[in-house]
């Protein structure tokens, strides 16, 4: 008994060792976790509202820029809300049955919120982006984000004033698009690297397309509505199996710039995902 | 007390820069310097290793808090603390008997650097290993050592000759 505590005492840095390390694990770990506390990340209260008072500040470097963005995006909204005003009174006119759907679709479906970029990695394998709203102003797990360049990223964990998006530039990221004018949807993914470029992996063989061709989100996971830019095709690949077409992606929207995103829910996400549980949990 | 309250400081410096500007930096989407391990290779020779890793262990877990990769910065940084000791043995003139904060100060240039590299490349191995622990990339694990490992020796050794050149 002596001799034990004689060696627990004579070797206690080692047990700190073991202890502090076993702490960490315990993190690394509980974070990949869905549904992990947010406190040891930048939503939770002391990191988060040290990095809001920053980017306050940081904010009005971009202004001008921001405000270019907007404003050209407003142009090419007015433009469209234009011509949809247009095809809208052509269709009214016409008495057919098209009519009733398309005045459905525009009512249904999707809400959009505006958050301010508070913290952004751009570093690691799988990075994060912290934004200022959270679960008090609407804002839940598998949100789309995107800006008026392109999609950011889908909305991860919520605290109640905060949020974090995992964005495109994460491995665990990935979004169901499809190369503009083909039919053909297949997922993008990230594998750490260049953060102006990302991948379409798993794209059929028989998908007609060339480079230069615009990537679009598919509108099929109703995180996201259809039609939103993701990027341009950059290079076309056979993928390691020759099934295939592996294909690099030049992102429209810059990470390292982002400060403003907006983002974007489904009233109808949770219907149409406890559908799918249900249907996976069945066909086990 | 006097010394705690230097050091508090010094952990406040070191723990606002990484995590405000230089997580932020990344050098060819991959070299990140990881500039707080100042801190820890600051620590004076006769620094109880309890002492070391708590200390590495805290400012591991601020870094890792305003990073978004809790646990990743404390484990790497509590072992650095802990095999610490060992490489500055390593590098100690003989005869060397009293406490001294490792610099270029007692140590030659050679030496200092020397200890910066061999504690910089530690770190940034478990770091990246642990970052990299789903991923089955080994190019990606030795282009992320080799350039944070660079990048943090470049600013170690900037910071020193600026320390050197004050006094």
């Amino acid at each position: 008994m002596r001799a034990l505590f004689n060696f627990l005492v004579k070797h206690n840095d080692w047990f700190l060792f073991l202890l502090l390390e076993g702490i960490s694990l315990v993190l690394i770990v509980r974070f990949n976790n869905y549904q992990s506390a947010t406190f040891f990340t930048s939503a939770g209260s002391m990191a988060g509202s040290v990095y809001s008072m920053f980017m306050d500040a940081n904010r009005y470097f971009h202004l001008k820029t921001e405000n270019d963005g907007l404003l050209a995006q407003n142009v090419a909204l007015t433009r469209e809300l234009s011509q949809l005003k247009e095809q809208l009174t052509e269709l009214r006119n016409s008495e057919t049955l098209l009519n009733d759907s398309l005045v459905k679709s525009i009512d249904s479906g999707y809400r959009f919120l505006t958050a301010n970029i508070i913290n952004n990695s751009l570093n690691s394998v799988n990075n994060f982006i912290t934004l200022n709203k959270g679960s008090d102003d609407g804002v839940r797990p598998e949100m789309g984000v995107f800006n008026s360049d392109g999609i950011v990223g889908v909305v991860y964990l919520t605290s109640k004033n905060r949020s974090i998006v995992i964005p495109l530039l994460n491995s665990k990221s990935s979004i169901s698009c499809r190369v503009k004018g083909s039919e053909s949807f297949c997922s993008l993914s990230w594998d750490g690297g260049d953060t102006r470029y990302s991948n379409l992996i798993d794209l059929p063989r028989y998908a007609q397309f060339e480079k230069g061709d615009t990537v679009v989100t598919s509108g099929f996971s109703s995180i996201f509505p259809g039609d939103l830019p993701v990027g341009t095709v950059e290079r076309i690949e056979d993928s390691a199996d020759g099934m295939f077409y592996t294909v690099r992606v030049k992102l429209f929207v810059d990470f390292s710039r982002l400060t403003s995103v907006f983002i974007v829910g489904n009233d109808d996400y949770e219907e149409q995902s406890q559908l799918e549980q249900e249907i996976t949990k069945i066909l086990k | 007390m006097h010394s705690f309250l230097n050091r508090l400081k010094n952990f406040a410096i070191l723990a606002a820069a990484q995590v405000l500007l230089f997580n932020h930096i990344h050098l060819f989407g991959y070299a990140t310097a990881y500039i707080y391990l100042l801190f820890i290779l600051k620590m004076p020779r006769f620094a109880t290793r309890n002492e070391q890793m708590l200390w590495a262990f805290a400012l591991g877990l601020i870094v890792d808090m305003f990073g978004n990769t809790p646990g990743i910065n404390a484990a790497a940084a509590t072992m650095l603390a802990f095999m610490r000791n060992y490489i500055l043995a390593m590098f100690i003139p003989n005869g060397m008997t009293e406490d001294f904060v490792p610099g270029t100060k007692v140590l030659r240039w050679g030496a200092y650097i020397s200890y910066a590299a061999i504690s910089i490349t530690l770190f940034c191995i478990v770091l990246f290993m642990l970052e990299l622990f789903t991923l089955t990339r080994p190019m990606h694990l030795a282009i992320g050592v080799a350039g944070s490992t660079l990048l943090t020796l470049l600013f170690v050794t900037v910071i020193e000759s600026f320390n050197k050149g004050s006094r």
